[in-house]
């Protein structure tokens, strides 16, 4: 059986969604009796009005000589086929969940409003005609029931490695991983440290989204003076490299907007051993993390997550305990790529 | 430099437009540069034909990538102002195999709209480029005379073509190619009936249809020809395509009207192997020179034949030639360092 994985892509950019698109067509492949191939169609939403060009490009598409097509992402999953199933790792969100926020380059005048109609129109049409609609997290899951009145079923995605990720000791910093912008927060995480003692620590590694989202915190660190509290790795990190920030980590810290899925950054953490921080209103990581229980839940707000830090560092047993709550958490509800893979297929 | 490779696919189909991306692709990273291969769908049935070269015209990938470079047909549609083009074919059927069989569709109005449709897109969005490159003469000729574009040649070399070297002069023709009908395997198999000398055939690859396949197969056994014909209807290993090279008497390449020289005359050539070919196969001919670097015939069985039989009967020409089929590939600077410096300066 031959099947086709779409995803979108964003040139020279790479993500979550990147990696499991990768994974997912890597282990496909390894399955007896399946060869699969990834086709990643360039999307633009800026301006909104390429949106529209994004929607009929793909709407464009000829899928030959695939039996199944496995969907990911918006636009990519409007290419039309006859046997197609969605794995929904988000929807445009600037169309949905994230109007009336300052996050969407959809602001409520007229025109904005017949883009979103267009988007809303072409969501519709698609997932009425998939075979089957699986979504990554209960939060798409409820979105897409919300939005547009669809069932779906949650799977979710494994961590590619899941192996590289165990404890190896509970050292004496935070760490902050994945990639770094507006949304993830980690601007918040920074600022906490003004609240936090001489000898805290803080390491924030990982990809700006651009240029501007290094910089701006690179600025808060110099304007506050937290070079010793605060560690900053901009770019991308070999694997091996994030595995050993991670498993040597005291504790991490997650603090996405509304995010879809519990995320991988949660995930890799619980399986290193590792509590959690994260806010009340990250979404799809309040999944996993129970406020005392794995990490802490807090409000996203600097003197908060500070409190929350301080109780990591000042009761290091607690922490520990915790971590050890959070591997056992992940351990009863992870998904392995073979059960993933049958239900993709089934 | 961040480079963006775009070209066409048909999912699940490999062959040489996706080959070239991914060799360019990885000599650009070994350089140091950004790479992003994007390969986009295309099929070119000809009721969907313009709506996907609508499609492809919308997609945009910005300031993202410094410089685009296109290859197969029609994914240099896509919109950059530092495009580069790498053009490997036209999409055939609507071009110089318009009066062909190949062809596949009747010659009326609504398909003679549709090519004019192609035509007229094709001469707007090569023209954006900033320079166009094609992969042979023969491609460039067509470029001319079809759109009025002018290009310069720029020959793909073989990936790591280091994997290839003579080990031994055997007493095997090899053709190593895809297998399909315009690559004429039933022409080398026909020609085995009418050798004179003990010299052997050897068929290597896959193709799109298994009753070309099938076809082989029974002129090999309605004419006795098993015991001289070795056929392998399979992708054969990197590794074991090179041992192949390495050990045989020299190599066949014969298309029908073929693009470019094809890269089995280059891996024969790295491997100090002659390239027998005919004097209708197109591109291979930009290559291949009579009794310098292999031989060039007519494309019938019997003409082939006595090819065969002459460099098994005289071992020494067999090696002459070989030595300058890879003295030719250096004269014609075809390495990756020269593609480089063309497509990205």
């Amino acid at each position: 059986m031959k099947v086709l994985v779409l995803n979108n892509m964003a040139p020279f950019q790479r993500g979550g969604a990147e990696e499991l698109a990768d994974t997912l067509t890597a282990k496909l492949n390894a399955t007896h009796g399946i060869s699969a191939e990834l086709v990643r169609l360039p999307f633009t939403w800026d301006p909104a009005e390429k949106i529209l060009d994004s929607i009929l490009s793909c709407l464009t598409v000829q899928i030959d000589n695939v039996d199944r097509v496995i969907a990911l992402k918006f636009p990519a999953y409007l290419v039309q086929h006859h046997h197609k199933t969605l794995w929904l790792l988000h929807q445009y969100r600037q169309a949905y969940d994230l109007q009336g926020t300052n996050l969407t380059n959809l602001p409520g005048d007229k025109r904005s409003q017949e883009i979103r109609n267009c988007i809303v129109a072409a969501d519709n049409a698609c997932f009425t005609s998939c075979q089957r609609i699986f979504v990554n997290s209960r939060v798409t899951q409820s979105r897409l029931s919300q939005h547009n009145g669809f069932k779906s079923e949650i799977l979710l995605p494994p961590v590619t490695s899941a192996e590289d990720f165990h404890c190896r000791d509970y050292g004496d910093y935070i760490f902050a991983g994945g990639r770094i912008n507006m949304m993830k927060r980690q601007h918040l995480l920074v600022e906490a440290m003004r609240f936090m003692p001489q000898g805290a620590k803080l390491i924030v590694a990982g990809p700006p989204e651009s240029p501007s989202d290094g910089e701006r915190l690179q600025q808060l660190i110099a304007d506050h003076d937290l070079q010793d509290k605060v560690t900053l790795e901009l770019g991308f990190l070999p694997r091996e490299r994030l595995a050993a920030y991670v498993n040597g980590a005291l504790a991490c810290a997650y603090l996405p907007v509304d995010e879809d899925s519990v995320g991988y950054v949660t995930m890799e953490s619980f399986y290193a051993s590792k509590a959690v921080i994260t806010c009340t209103d990250s979404g799809g990581v309040l999944d996993l993390v129970g406020d005392s229980q794995t990490g802490f839940v807090c409000e996203p707000a600097a003197e908060d997550i500070a409190r929350a830090m301080s109780q990591m560092t000042s009761d290091p047993a607690k922490t520990r305990l915790m971590g050890g709550n959070a591997r056992e958490a992940i351990m009863k509800i992870a998904p392995d790529w073979r059960n993933t893979i049958d239900r993709l297929l089934a | 430099m961040k480079v963006a490779i775009c070209s066409t696919i048909v999912p699940f189909v490999d062959g040489g437009g996706r080959f070239i991306v991914k060799w360019l692709a990885a000599t650009l990273r070994a350089r140091g540069h950004a790479v992003e291969e994007i390969f986009l769908p295309f099929s070119d049935r000809a009721d969907i034909l313009m709506e996907q070269v609508m499609g492809m015209r919308l997609l945009e990938i910005g300031r993202s990538a410094d410089l685009l470079i296109a290859l197969r047909p029609p994914s240099y549609v896509l919109p950059h102002e530092n495009k580069v083009l790498w053009f490997i074919h036209h999409i055939r059927t609507f071009y110089d195999l318009w009066d062909h069989p190949y062809r596949g569709w009747p010659d009326n109005v609504e398909l003679r709209s549709i090519r004019a449709a192609l035509m007229a897109a094709d001469n707007e969005t090569i023209r954006e480029a900033r320079k166009v490159f094609t992969n042979s003469n023969v491609v460039g000729e067509r470029l001319r005379k079809f759109n009025g574009i002018g290009s310069q040649t720029l020959y793909p070399p073989l990936y790591q073509p280091e994997r290839f070297g003579f080990q031994s002069l055997g007493d095997e023709i090899v053709y190593v190619c895809r297998v399909e009908h315009h690559k004429r395997q039933h022409l080398a198999v026909e020609a085995m009936k009418h050798v004179r000398t003990p010299v052997r055939l050897r068929l290597c690859g896959t193709g799109s249809g298994h009753t070309y396949h099938a076809q082989l197969t029974d002129l090999i056994r309605s004419n006795g020809l098993e015991s001289k014909v070795t056929a392998r209807f399979e992708w054969i290993t990197e590794a074991e395509k090179a041992d192949v090279f390495a050990h045989c008497l020299a190599a066949l390449y014969i298309p029908l009207d073929e693009d470019s020289y094809g890269y089995p005359s280059l891996e024969a050539g790295h491997s100090q192997k002659a390239v027998i070919t005919t004097n209708d196969a197109g591109g291979v001919l930009e290559l291949v020179t009579h009794e310098d670097n292999g031989l060039i015939c007519e494309p019938e069985p019997e003409a082939l034949a006595s090819c065969f039989d002459r460099l098994y009967e005289n071992r020494k020409l067999a090696l002459d030639m070989g030595r300058r089929a890879e003295e030719k590939i250096n004269e014609l600077n075809i390495t990756w360092d020269h593609v480089v410096e063309q497509l990205l300066t």
